[in-house]
């Protein structure tokens, strides 16, 4: 049998409590002005954390190198994906060499939840997850992104080359 | 009726049979490209080894006839190994298209590899190249890198179509399916060879790149082209249908179709429906409930003295709808003014010699069973032109574009007073027609299960598939309510889901 115990009158007085508190609070402002570099914070605007190179950050759709998009739009990463925020639509290409691509591709952010099982799946090294965490948005609607966001944001200055290309591939008899 | 034994098993099977046909009737896997049951033995993939006691070296299984007392195995190390490398001969110029290849994901290599191969590729040398995206002609695109050079398609066109487009052109490892002088690929039957590639050198130019067959399920109906009845399997998701293939059916089609029945789906699409009842005539159209339009027209229909009433039937649906229809026009609105609509009639017995049929309808023969005779296309018109018959309930086309005499029909009954017209798609020549009308939506044949009965008398009932428009009614339910009962409307099935979409974006609100 359980009994339920009453709080006592004196648990009703909470100011010990408070002032406890306030005490464990100043002895580690205290310690961390005489110990700055030990500090475990950071002055998040001016100072930034950066994470190490497998980081699972916003993702990015690679360039071959003329420029245009790597993708095959072999939806594999939109089977793979168990968020289901990655929405392809393919297309004939008009280069026989390339055959098939995206006409359009996007993920909708606010679904997704970085696992990088896209990143895993695809064939063709075309989407990566690359190191970017801040992303704001002035409202919802702007977290679907597309190809000219993935692939040609300003941040990846002209798109990252994907170390697969398929001419050299070609040449090499592959 | 020689007896052997596959793997253990005893099998049974006709005097003359082969090896592999003996496997297939023990329903024992074994691996194999070129061999296929609706055409001659070409035995060149070297796959299908078996291991034959008695005999010191491998056979092959497609091309070695069955004995009585023959004990056949293809589990043992020498077969696997010669399975396994026979399979890296064929892949050593294979590209590595997965990704942009339609055939990934129901490829004959690709299962192959997973079932028997599974080796470390042992070919040093660089790949041969050949001739990708190769328009071959109206329906069809080769790629002849991918090719494995089985020689099915060529046996096609040699044996099946007998139009004998495709060979195969150069030696050795050079060599390429293809046309002669690029003449075109193009017959009624030229899908079949798509059908039959196991790996993606062709592919259909109707299909192609516009869904991963992984994303796509199947349903077990009857081609409503014309009245062959070929068995088909369609290729549905929740967006709509994508394609249709022939199914396995001896009696009636073989293995194959006509490139006509694989449009069929094309009106089943929502894009083709339509979608609510609409009542009114030119320029006054109101859309409403399904039921509210049924429920009027039938008040309609009862309203009518018998003598005023016909009904026009189309050869497109099944022989439980026409049962249902006939019940309620003879019983219980007691007309007798019953018309067939057929849609080319001089073309009815023409017949391509394989599979096509004049009578674009699947169940025309169902119709005359189910009615017997029928009134006389002149008497309707006179009705109609003396304004004797006053209400018209038509059982349109559900596949609109095998009926080349449209419009002209609509003219021609829109002289009624009230026109109910029950039909799978939406018609802009109905949208101008002059009389009161009713235009109700019914399901096509993938949606509702029944059966056709086809040019040879030929009974096959199908299932229902999947729903695309769940509103629609069959021909048997808006009998129901012409004749004053209701149906249940909460089981209703449910209708598709629409195409993936990044769905909240519309609704975060914007700044």
């Amino acid at each position: 049998m359980s009994l339920v115990k009453k709080p006592s009158g004196l648990a009703n007085w909470f100011l010990p409590g408070i002032l406890l508190g306030m005490l464990f609070t100043l002895k580690k402002m205290i310690y961390n002005i005489f110990h700055q570099s030990k500090m475990e914070t950071l002055n998040y605007p001016e100072e930034k954390y950066q994470y190490g190179p497998r980081f699972k950050g916003n993702h990015v759709l690679t360039v071959k190198k003329d420029g245009s998009l790597r993708c095959t739009a072999c939806m594999l990463c939109a089977t793979n994906c168990p968020a289901q925020c990655i929405k392809i639509h393919a297309a004939e290409h008009d280069d026989p060499s390339v055959e098939k691509f995206p006409i359009s591709y996007e993920i909708d952010v606010l679904r997704c939840v970085f696992c990088g099982f896209c990143e895993e799946a695809c064939p063709v090294d075309a989407i990566r997850m690359g190191p970017e965490w801040q992303t704001a948005a002035l409202n919802g609607s702007k977290f679907t992104y597309d190809i000219q966001q993935l692939a040609y944001r300003p941040q990846l200055k002209g798109g990252v080359v994907s170390v697969l290309d398929e001419a050299e591939r070609h040449k090499a008899g592959i | 009726m020689p007896k052997l034994k596959i793997n253990g098993k005893e099998v049974e099977v006709p005097q003359g049979s082969t090896i592999i046909q003996a496997f297939k009737a023990a329903g024992t896997d074994i691996c194999h490209y070129c061999w296929h049951p609706g055409l001659s033995v070409a035995g060149v993939c070297r796959l299908c080894m078996v291991q034959i006691e008695g005999m010191p070296k491998l056979q092959i299984a497609c091309n070695t006839e069955v004995k009585e007392g023959m004990v056949v195995n293809n589990q043992s190390e020498m077969v696997k190994e010669t399975v396994r490398w026979g399979l890296d001969f064929h892949l050593i110029n294979h590209p590595l298209d997965c990704p942009i290849c339609d055939q990934a994901g129901e490829c004959g290599l690709q299962d192959q590899y997973m079932q028997f191969g599974k080796y470390d590729p042992e070919m040093a040398e660089p790949k041969v190249k050949k001739h990708k995206v190769v328009d071959l002609g109206p329906t069809v695109m080769l790629d002849t890198e991918r090719c494995i050079l089985c020689s099915r398609c060529v046996r096609f066109t040699d044996e099946v179509s007998k139009t004998n487009e495709l060979g195969i052109f150069n030696r050795g490892d050079r060599s390429e399916i293809g046309t002669v002088q690029g003449k075109p690929l193009d017959n009624n039957y030229s899908l079949n060879t798509v059908d039959i590639c196991p790996v993606g050198a062709l592919t259909s130019k109707d299909f192609r790149f516009r869904q991963r067959v992984w994303y796509l399920k199947e349903a077990d109906s009857i081609c409503p082209g014309c009245s062959t009845g070929c068995n088909v399997k369609v290729h549905y998701n929740e967006e709509g249908l994508w394609r249709v293939k022939p199914r396995e059916n001896k009696d009636v089609n073989g293995y194959w179709m006509c490139d006509v029945g694989r449009d069929t789906y094309k009106f089943v699409n929502l894009k083709a429906r339509l979608l609510s009842g609409k009542v009114g005539k030119r320029g006054s159209w109101q859309e409403v409930e399904v039921a509210d339009a049924a429920r009027s027209a039938g008040l309609k229909l009862r309203e009518t003295p018998a003598e005023g009433i016909a009904l026009v039937v189309t050869g497109q649906y099944t022989n439980e709808e026409y049962k249902a229809l006939f019940d309620l026009f003879s019983g219980a609105l007691k007309s007798k003014n019953i018309y067939h609509w057929q849609n080319n009639p001089e073309k009815v017995n023409e017949f391509d010699g394989l599979l096509f049929r004049g009578d674009r309808n699947p169940n025309t023969k169902g119709l005359q069973a189910a009615m017997g005779t029928f009134g006389r296309w002149e008497d309707l018109q006179s009705g109609l032109a003396s304004k004797k018959i006053k209400t018209v309930l038509v059982a349109g086309p559900e596949n609109q574009a095998t009926f080349p005499d449209l419009k002209e029909k609509i003219t021609l009954l829109a002289q009624a007073q009230s026109l109910i017209w029950l039909t799978a798609g939406h018609n802009e020549a109905l949208d101008q027609s002059g009389a009161d009308t009713w235009q109700i939506p019914l399901k096509t044949y993938i949606e509702k299960a029944g059966s056709f009965t086809n040019h040879a008398g030929k009974v096959q009932s199908f299932k229902a598939g999947t729903t695309i428009v769940p509103q629609a009614l069959t021909l048997t339910e808006a009998s129901e309510i012409f004749a004053g009962r209701d149906l249940d409307w909460n089981l209703r099935p449910r209708g598709l889901g629409g195409p993936k979409v990044n769905y909240t974006t519309g609704q975060r609100g914007t700044l």
